[in-house]
C-alpha cells in the first residue's frame, strides 16, 4: 500500500479509529501503523480527539471472575517474582551452591530481561545544527542495522506542517535512501527494511531534510538538507 | 482550545472520566509504567480504576455482557504486555486504554467469536442522548472542545460518527439503521470527521 498523500493517510487513520475501516484494509492499515511513525502519530491524534465520545458512557462494574481470569493469564508470563530463600541451616557448601544458583538465576533473568527490552543499540550518529550546542537527534542502531532509534534532543524544533526525514547518503554517490520521518519530540524505534539496511551499510554519512508533513512524496529529499553527520565508526 | 472552561460537577463518575484530568493522567501513567516493570499490583489498580469505563464501552459495541467481559480479559492481558510501548507515545493514558478496548471489541464484533454468543442475552442500554443536553460532564476537561465541535456537525454526521464510534456500527449497519444509501452514509462520516478535525484544531 502506497498512500503518500498526508490527507489520505489522515482520512484512513480517522476511519481506522472510528472502526469503519474494516476487513483486509483494516489489517493492512494496522501493519502500516506499526511500521511508520508518521502514520501512528495520526492514529494517536484521532484516538485523542474522539475518545471523549465513549467516556460519556456510565461505567459498568465487571463480574468478579474477570479479574481472576486476567490474573491467571498474566501469571503464566509474569515470571518468578521471588528468589528461592536459602536453607536456614545450610552447610557452607550448600550455601555456596545456593548463592551460585541464585546468581545464575539473576544473571539469566537479567539477560532475559535485556533481550525482552529489545535489541542492543549502539550510537550511530549525532546530528547537530551548525553553531548549535545542543544535538537535534541522537541515532542508535543494533550492530546488524535492523533496528534504528532516533531520539530528538533540545536542538530539534517542530515546525507546523513540516516533517523531518532521515536519509542514508551512500558513499558510492548514488541517490540518498530514505530511512523514514523522524519526530522533533520524543523518540521513535523502527525496523529497517533490507533495502534501507543495505543503503545504510554503504553510507558513512546520514542527513536530515525538511519535508512536507508526512515526508517526501518523491522518494528523494525535496526540502533543504538541514543536518549532515558522519556515522560513528563501529568499535 | 477553550482555556479553563468551567467544569460541571462529575462526582460519582469512574476515575477514568474524572474531571481532574491532569492528576488522573499522571496516576494512570505511573500505573502503566509500573506494569511495564512487571508489577502485577499496578495492573490490579489500573483495572480497578479503568475497567468499569472500558467495559461500558465494550458492552455498547458487543451488546452482550458475557462476550464483552471475555474481551475485557484480552484487553488487560494486552495492556500488561504492551505497557512498555506506552511511554514512547507520550499521549494521554485514557485515550490509549480506551483505544485498546475499542479495537478489541470491534475485532471481536466482526469475528466468528461473536456468533457463539448470538443466543446470549442482549444488554439493555439506555439510548445515547445526542441532541443537545448530552452528558459530557463525565468525559473530562478535554471533552469540552469535542462537545462543542460535535454539536456543530449536521445531525446526520453526528449520528453516523456516534453509531460507528460508540456502537461499533459499520458503514452498512449505519445505512440499514438510517435507511440511507451506503454512499451517502460514507460521505456523512467522511465530511463529519473532516469538519470535526478542522473545528478541533482551531
Amino acid at each position: 500500500m502506497k498512500h503518500d498523500d498526508p490527507k489520505m493517510i489522515d482520512a484512513l487513520a480517522a476511519e481506522y479509529v472510528l472502526g469503519t475501516l474494516s476487513g483486509r484494509a483494516r489489517r493492512r492499515f494496522e501493519r502500516w501503523r506499526s511500521r511508520e511513525w508518521h502514520v501512528e502519530r495520526r492514529v494517536q491524534a484521532w484516538e485523542e480527539r474522539l475518545s471523549g465520545l465513549a467516556l460519556r458512557l456510565p461505567p459498568m462494574r465487571p463480574s468478579p471472575h474477570v479479574w481472576s481470569q486476567i490474573e491467571k493469564r498474566i501469571g503464566a508470563n509474569a515470571g518468578p517474582r521471588t528468589a528461592p530463600a536459602p536453607p536456614q541451616r545450610a552447610s557452607r557448601w550448600q550455601a555456596v551452591a545456593a548463592s551460585v544458583a541464585l546468581l545464575v538465576v539473576l544473571v539469566g533473568g537479567f539477560f532475559m530481561y535485556r533481550s525482552m527490552l529489545g535489541p542492543q543499540l549502539q550510537p550511530l550518529a549525532t546530528l547537530t545544527a551548525q553553531n548549535a550546542t545542543e544535538p537535534a537527534w541522537d541515532l542508535s542502531a543494533d550492530k546488524d542495522l535492523r533496528h534504528l532509534r532516533a531520539r530528538a534532543g533540545a536542538g530539534a524544533t517542530a515546525q507546523a506542517g513540516k516533517s523531518y526525514e532521515l536519509w542514508a547518503l551512500p558513499d558510492n554517490g548514488s541517490a540518498p535512501v530514505s530511512l523514514g520521518v523522524i519526530p522533533a519530540i520524543g523518540e521513535i524505534d523502527r525496523e529497517l527494511t533490507d533495502a534501507q539496511r543495505a543503503a545504510l551499510r554503504g553510507s558513512s554519512k546520514v542527513a536530515v531534510s525538511l519535508e512536507p508533513e508526512g515526508g517526501s512524496t518523491t522518494g528523494a529529499p525535496t526540502g533543504p538538507v538541514l543536518f549532515v553527520a558522519e556515522r560513528v565508526k563501529p568499535a | 482550545m477553550a482555556p479553563n472552561a468551567p467544569q460541571n460537577s462529575a462526582a460519582g463518575r469512574s476515575p477514568i472520566a474524572a474531571p481532574d484530568v491532569d492528576t488522573e493522567d499522571l496516576e494512570l501513567t505511573r500505573l502503566i509504567a509500573a506494569c511495564a516493570a512487571r508489577n502485577s499490583q499496578a495492573l490490579r489498580q489500573l483495572y480497578d480504576r479503568t475497567a468499569p469505563q472500558l467495559l461500558a464501552c465494550m458492552v455498547r459495541i458487543l451488546k452482550r455482557r458475557a462476550l464483552a467481559e471475555e474481551a475485557l480479559q484480552d484487553v488487560f492481558v494486552s495492556i500488561w504486555q504492551r505497557a512498555g510501548q506506552f511511554e514512547s507515545r507520550r499521549g494521554r493514558p485514557r485515550a490509549w486504554l480506551m483505544s485498546i478496548a475499542r479495537y478489541r471489541a470491534i475485532d471481536v464484533l466482526r469475528s466468528e467469536r461473536a456468533e457463539l454468543y448470538r443466543e446470549a442475552e442482549i444488554e439493555q442500554l439506555p439510548q445515547l442522548v445526542t441532541e443537545g443536553g448530552s452528558d459530557w460532564a463525565g468525559a473530562g476537561r478535554s471533552a469540552a472542545a469535542l462537545a462543542r465541535c460535535f454539536e456543530r456537525l449536521s445531525p446526520d454526521q453526528r449520528r453516523g460518527i456516534e453509531l460507528a464510534f460508540v456502537e461499533g456500527a459499520s458503514h452498512a449497519d449505519i445505512a440499514r439503521v438510517t435507511q440511507q444509501p451506503l454512499g451517502t452514509v460514507k460521505s456523512w462520516i467522511r465530511r463529519g470527521l473532516a469538519s470535526l478535525r478542522q473545528c478541533l484544531e482551531r
